[in-house]
C-alpha cells in the first residue's frame, strides 16, 4: 500500500489526537505496517513518521482498513473491525513487517478475554488515544502518539496486577512493537468499570447531597492510596520498582525548584487582582515558609507512584474505589514519567484535590460545603493513608512527614495558582486560599 | 524493546549544554576513594536540575593513567576504579531517563605503550602488529612537526631497546602513536566506536584528532588523510547510529579547524571546539577591552549549517595559550599566573573562579559572554560552585580535585578514609569545602549555583543562542562587547560591560528602529529603539541580554 504524503499529512493532523497542531509538517510516511486482519475488509497497523520543519520527528499509530479495495484512513471507525486486535491478543499473535514485529499478548487467567464480543463503541474519554469499549466489558485503549520504551500505563497495571492490587481496572492483554524505528506500547486491553462514579463527579454530587457520607469514601480512598503506595514499594528484586533512597540533595534540588517557581510565579502576578489579595507581594513570605519546611529531617524512601493522582482518576464502583490512569502527566516526556518520586506526591494532588472540589461546588453548583469540610477530608483521607501505607516510604516522624507534604502541596499550589491565572481567573481564589493557609498556618504553628 | 529513548532530533546538540565530568572527582559510590559510575548515577538528580543536556566524560578505559586516562590500554574495558562496563550502561540508561546524553573521550591517535596492540608490536618487524604503529629506525623523519609536552618530552621520537627501532608519539613518551596507514588500524578503531554505540553512547570526543597521520615535510598536522578517515567515522555514524555527536578536540586556528567540520552541509565531525575564543575571553575582561573577542570571532569563518562550535572557560587541562602570539602570551602569564606554579607547557593550570580572583561579578560576566556566542557551551565540573584549585599538585590534578558536595567529612564526596581519597579536596578558607558546596549553594537563593541554573535556564529558553546568527556591534566605546543574534523570529541584543567601571555606550540600532528591547531575566521593557544611537549604561562588568519585540500597536 503506498500512500499519497499529502493525503497522509490532511488525515494525521486533522485528527483529534494529534498532539503537534502549531508544528509544520514537511514531510509524513509509512515506517513499518502489519495486516492485522487479512479477510475482508483488511485491518492494517501502520507506525506514520510526522517529520516536522525543524528536523525533529513524531511516530503516530495509525490503523486502517481497506474495504473493496477502498481505503479508510479511519479503520475504528468502524469498531466491530477492533474485535480484530482483542483475538489477535487471545490467540497471542506476532506479526511481522518489514522493520520490526507486533507482538500482542494475553495476561494469564485473565477472564474477560475469552469470550465472542458483540456490542463495540467507542467513546472520547482521552485526548491523546482512541478507546473502544466492548459489551461494557472491555475497554481497548490504542495509544497514537508513540513513545520509545515501556508504557507506564502497561507497566504499572501489569505490576498491580501480579502483586495482587484489586483496586484497578484490570489488565486483560497488550499490542507492542518493536523493531528499527523505535520499541513502542501500541495499545491495552483492560476490564471496563461498569457503572461505576467518577470520583470528582461524586464528591460534587454528595458534598451537595450529604458530605459526611463523602467523607467516609474518602477515608477509604485513603485506606486504598496507602495499599497502592505500599504494593508499589514492595518489591525490592525489581529493579524499575524497588525503593530507593533519596539522593542527598534530594530535599535540596526540590527546595530550589519550587523556590524559583514561587519567584518567577509572583514577578508575573497582575497587580490589583482582588482575588490575588490575600497572597498579593507576600512572594518572599511563601519563599521564606518553604525554606523553614526543608530544613532538615528524613525524606522516606522514593518508588514509583501514580505521578497525576487526583479525584478525576478514581472511581467508585461495587462499594469500594477504583484507581485510574497510571500513564502518569502526559505532559511529561515517557522516561521521566518512570522515574520514582516520594508517594507523598501522590497525596498532596489528592489533598489539592479535595480544596479544588469544596470550592468547585460552589462555583458550579451554588452550593455552600460545611465550613471544615477541606480540613475534615484531609483528616480522613490521611488518617486512612496512614493506617495502610508501609511506614518505611514516608518520612518518619509526624512533623517530617507533615513538612514533606507541605512542600509538594505548596508545589502543586504555585502550579496552578500560575495556571489559574492564566486560564480561569475565577478559580483563583483556590491556589490563593492554599497558600495563604501555607503561610499562616506556619505562622500559627511556629 | 530497543534502547532508543528519545524523539530522534538531528540538531540536538546545537540548543545543549554540555558539562564535562572526571569521573574520578564526581561522587565516590563504593567507598573506595575514587569516584565512580555508580556515585555518578547517584548525581544525576543534580545534573538533571541543572540542566545539563549532555554530559562528556573524561577518559574511563582501562589505563595505567600516567595522561589521566587519555593513555588507554584497552578500549573495550572500563577502568576498574570507575566500575564495569555493565556499570557503564546501566549509567547511559539512567541519564537517558533523565533526559542527559552522554558522550565520552576517545583517544584515536594513539595508545598507552601497555595497550597489548604496541606490546605485540615492539616484539619485532615481522609480528603480526609490527605495522600498528609509526616505526623508524632514525629520528630524522617528520622533522617539522612540533613538539606539544614541551615541558617533558625532547623529541617525538622514542628508542625503543626492544624492537630497536623509534616510534613516533606526538604526545608523552609512553603514549605511540597509532599507524592509521595500516587499513586494519582503521577498522580497529572503527570497531571501537560501534562497540560504546552499541552500547548507547551519544558520542564522543574525539582527542587530538589533527595528529592521524605523519607525512614528511609536513607539520604532521590537519593532513588530507586524517580528513578522509574522519569522513569515513562520520558516514559510519549517520548509517547506523542517528543523533550521535563526534566532537573534534583540534587545537588550531579557526580557519584550520573549520576543516573539521568537512564539505557540504558537514560530513565529518559534528562540532569542534573553538579554542582561540577562550583565552580572548581572559584578554578582554583583564584589559577591560572587547577587541580580541571582535577580531577572533571576526576570524571565524562560517561553519556548515549542520555544525557548531563547543565553546567553554576552563576545562580538565590547563587553560591553553597555544592560539596567542608570544606577546599575548606574556601578557596573559603576567596577569594570570603571577606565581610560576601556575604554569605548565604553554597555557595556566588553574581553575576559573581564582583566575578571576573569585570576583562574583567577573564570574557571571564570563559566563554570560559565553553563553551569548554562537556555539553550545561547555561547562566543568565543579565550576557552577566556584570551585578552587590547588597548584601544589602536580600536572593538572590542581583542577581536578574532588566536587565538593557538602560542608560533611570529604566535603560528601567519599565515605572513605581521608588518607585513601585519590586527591584530598581543597581545605583553603576560600575555596575550601567549607565554604564552597553544593548543598549549601543550593539552599541559598542568591548563591552563584543558583544563578548558573536560572542563566542555564534562560539560554535554553531561547533555540536563538544555539541556532542563530552572530552580528557583532561596533560601538564607540571599546570597554563594551555588543551584538546581535537572530534566528527566525527571534531577535536578541547582548551587551556586555568589560571594565571594572561603570560605562555608557551608544548603539546604532537603527536597523530595529520601532523595536522596543526588554531585559531577558526580569522581562522589563526598555524605551523604544529610535532613529537615533541607543544609549546604555552598564554597571562595573554589569551585562545586559535583551530581546527585541516588535511595539504593541
Amino acid at each position: 500500500m503506498t500512500f499519497d504524503e499529502q493525503a497522509l499529512i490532511e488525515h494525521v493532523t486533522r485528527q483529534r489526537w494529534y498532539g503537534a497542531k502549531s508544528r509544520d509538517v514537511a514531510h509524513a510516511r509509512v515506517l513499518d505496517s502489519v495486516v492485522a486482519r487479512t479477510s475482508e475488509p483488511q485491518l492494517v497497523l501502520a507506525l506514520v513518521e510526522m517529520r516536522y520543519e525543524t528536523g525533529a520527528h513524531d511516530i503516530y499509530q495509525l490503523v486502517y482498513a481497506l474495504r473493496d479495495g477502498e481505503l479508510e484512513l479511519d479503520g475504528l471507525a468502524d469498531t466491530t473491525l477492533a474485535r480484530e486486535l482483542v483475538s489477535a491478543m487471545r490467540s497471542g499473535l506476532t506479526l511481522q513487517g518489514t522493520e520490526g514485529i507486533v507482538e500482542f499478548r494475553p495476561v494469564e487467567g485473565f477472564a474477560g478475554i475469552g469470550r465472542e464480543l458483540v456490542e463495540t463503541h467507542s467513546i472520547d474519554a482521552e485526548q491523546s488515544n482512541t478507546s473502544v469499549v466492548f459489551d461494557d466489558e472491555l475497554i481497548l485503549k490504542v495509544f497514537r502518539r508513540l513513545e520509545p520504551g515501556l508504557n507506564p500505563e502497561l507497566e504499572m497495571l501489569r505490576f498491580l496486577t501480579q502483586h495482587g492490587f484489586s483496586n484497578i481496572a484490570a489488565l486483560g492483554g497488550w499490542y507492542a512493537y518493536s523493531g528499527g524505528p523505535l520499541g513502542a506500547t501500541l495499545g491495552i486491553l483492560q476490564e471496563f468499570v461498569r457503572g461505576g462514579l467518577d470520583g470528582w463527579e461524586l464528591a460534587l454530587d454528595e458534598l451537595s447531597s450529604d458530605p459526611d457520607r463523602f467523607l467516609g469514601r474518602l477515608h477509604r480512598l485513603g485506606e486504598v492510596t496507602g495499599e497502592l503506595h505500599t504494593v508499589l514499594g514492595s518489591d525490592s528484586d525489581d529493579p524499575a520498582f524497588c525503593p530507593e533512597t533519596p539522593s542527598v540533595e534530594s530535599l535540596g534540588l526540590l527546595t530550589a525548584t519550587v523556590d524559583e517557581e514561587i519567584e518567577r510565579v509572583f514577578l508575573d502576578l497582575p497587580q490589583d487582582e482582588e482575588a490575588l489579595e490575600p497572597i498579593a507581594g507576600r512572594g518572599e513570605e511563601v519563599r521564606d515558609q518553604l525554606r523553614q519546611l526543608t530544613h532538615a529531617g528524613s525524606t522516606g524512601k522514593i518508588i514509583r507512584t501514580h505521578g497525576d493522582y487526583h479525584l478525576g482518576q478514581t472511581m467508585w464502583a461495587d462499594d469500594d474505589w477504583v484507581i485510574l490512569d497510571f500513564e502518569g502527566e502526559p505532559a511529561r516526556p515517557l522516561a521521566e514519567r518512570r522515574l520514582k518520586r516520594s508517594p507523598l506526591r501522590d497525596v498532596a494532588g489528592m489533598l489539592r484535590s479535595f480544596a479544588y472540589a469544596a470550592s468547585a461546588v460552589q462555583f458550579l453548583r451554588g452550593i455552600e460545603p460545611p465550613d471544615d469540610w477541606e480540613e475534615q477530608a484531609r483528616e480522613e483521607f490521611l488518617d486512612g493513608y496512614l493506617q495502610t501505607v508501609d511506614s518505611a516510604l514516608i518520612p518518619s516522624g509526624q512533623a517530617g512527614l507533615e513538612r514533606l507534604l507541605a512542600v509538594y502541596e505548596l508545589e502543586k499550589a504555585v502550579y496552578e495558582l500560575r495556571y489559574e491565572v492564566d486560564n480561569r481567573p475565577d478559580w483563583v481564589t483556590i491556589p490563593v486560599t492554599g497558600i495563604q493557609r501555607l503561610i499562616e498556618g506556619a505562622a500559627t504553628t511556629s | 524493546m530497543t534502547d532508543q529513548w528519545f524523539e530522534r532530533d538531528p540538531q540536538w546538540f546545537k540548543r545543549a549544554v554540555f558539562y564535562e565530568i572526571h569521573i574520578r572527582g564526581f561522587f565516590d559510590g563504593n567507598d573506595d576513594g575514587s569516584g565512580d559510575f555508580r556515585g555518578l548515577i547517584e548525581k544525576l538528580d543534580y545534573l538533571q536540575w541543572l540542566g545539563v543536556d549532555c554530559i562528556w566524560l573524561l577518559p574511563m578505559y582501562q589505563s595505567p593513567l600516567r595522561d589521566g586516562g587519555y593513555d588507554i590500554a584497552d578500549f573495550f574495558t572500563i577502568h576498574p576504579d570507575y566500575g564495569t562496563v555493565e556499570d557503564f550502561k546501566h549509567f547511559v540508561e539512567q541519564a537517558h531517563q533523565r533526559g542527559i546524553r552522554v558522550i565520552a573521550d576517545l583517544v584515536m591517535n594513539h595508545t598507552s605503550s601497555d595497550h597489548p596492540w604496541f606490546q605485540e608490536s615492539r616484539q619485532d618487524r615481522t609480528n603480526p602488529k609490527a605495522d600498528w604503529y609509526v616505526w623508524s629506525d632514525s629520528d630524522e623523519l617528520y622533522k617539522d612537526a612540533r613538539i606539544i609536552f614541551i615541558d617533558t618530552e625532547a623529541s617525538n621520537w622514542t628508542f625503543d631497546p626492544v624492537r630497536g627501532q623509534y616510534y613516533w608519539h606526538r604526545f608523552f613518551f609512553h603514549q605511540p602513536d597509532l599507524n592509521y596507514e595500516n587499513p586494519e588500524v582503521q577498522e580497529a578503531m572503527l570497531n571501537v566506536l560501534r562497540f560504546w554505540l552499541d552500547l548507547g553512547i551519544d558520542g564522543f570526543r574525539l582527542d587530538a584528532v589533527p595528529y592521524l597521520f605523519e607525512e614528511d615535510g609536513t607539520g604532521c598536522e590537519n593532513l588530507e588523510p586524517t580528513h578522509e578517515y574522519l569522513k569515513r567515522v562520520r558516514a559510519e555514524v549517520d548509517a547506523r547510529y542517528p543523533d550521535r555527536v563526534l566532537l573534534a578536540e583540534a587545537n588550531m586556528w579557526p580557519e584550520d579547524v573549520v576543516e573539521y567540520f568537512g564539505d557540504g552541509d558537514g560530513d565529518e565531525c559534528h562540532m569542534a571546539f573553538h579554542f582561540p575564543v577562550m583565552p580572548r575571553m581572559f584578554m578582554s575582561v583583564r584589559r577591560e577591552d572587547a577587541t580580541p573577542m571582535y577580531e577572533i570571532l571576526e576570524r571565524t569563518p562560517d561553519i556548515p549549517r549542520n555544525a557548531q562550535w563547543g565553546l567553554f572557560l576552563r576545562n580538565h587541562d590547563e587553560l591553553t595559550l597555544e592560539m596567542v602570539t608570544d606577546d599575548e602570551r606574556d601578557y596573559m602569564y603576567a596577569e594570570y599566573a603571577k606565581d610560576p606554579r601556575m604554569k605548565l607547557n604553554l597555557g595556566i593550570r588553574r581553575r576559573l573562579a581564582p583566575l578571576l580572583d573569585g570576583g562574583r561579578d567577573e564570574i557571571e560576566l564570563m559566563h554570560a559572554i559565553l553563553f551569548s556566542l554562537p556555539g553550545s557551551p561547555v561547562l566543568y565540573y565543579g565550576d557552577e560552585i566556584g570551585m578552587g584549585d590547588n597548584v601544589y599538585l602536580g600536572d593538572r590534578d590542581g583542577v581536578r580535585t574532588p566536587m565538593q558536595w557538602t560542608s560533611d567529612r570529604n566535603a560528601g564526596f567519599s565515605r572513605a578514609d581521608w588518607a585513601q581519597l585519590y586527591l584530598q579536596p581543597l581545605m583553603d578558607p576560600v575555596y575550601g569545602y567549607q565554604a564552597v558546596n553544593v548543598e549549601a549553594q543550593l539552599r541559598t537563593p542568591t548563591s552563584f549555583l543558583r544563578w548558573v541554573h536560572r542563566f542555564v535556564a534562560l539560554r535554553k529558553e531561547h533555540p536563538v543562542f544555539g541556532l542563530g546568527t552572530y552580528e557583532p556591534l561596533s560601538s564607540d566605546n571599546s570597554k563594551i562587547f555588543a551584538h546581535i543574534r537572530r534566528w527566525e523570529e527571534d531577535t536578541v541584543l547582548c551587551v556586555h560591560n568589560l571594565a571594572r567601571s561603570a560605562q555608557a555606550v551608544q548603539l546604532d540600532l537603527s536597523a530595529f528602529a520601532g523595536m522596543v528591547p526588554e531585559e531577558m531575566f526580569g522581562r522589563t521593557s526598555f524605551p523604544p529603539v529610535g532613529e537615533l544611537p541607543y544609549l546604555l549604561t552598564l554597571a562595573p562588568r554589569g551585562f545586559f541580554w535583551f530581546q527585541l519585540r516588535e511595539a504593541k500597536a
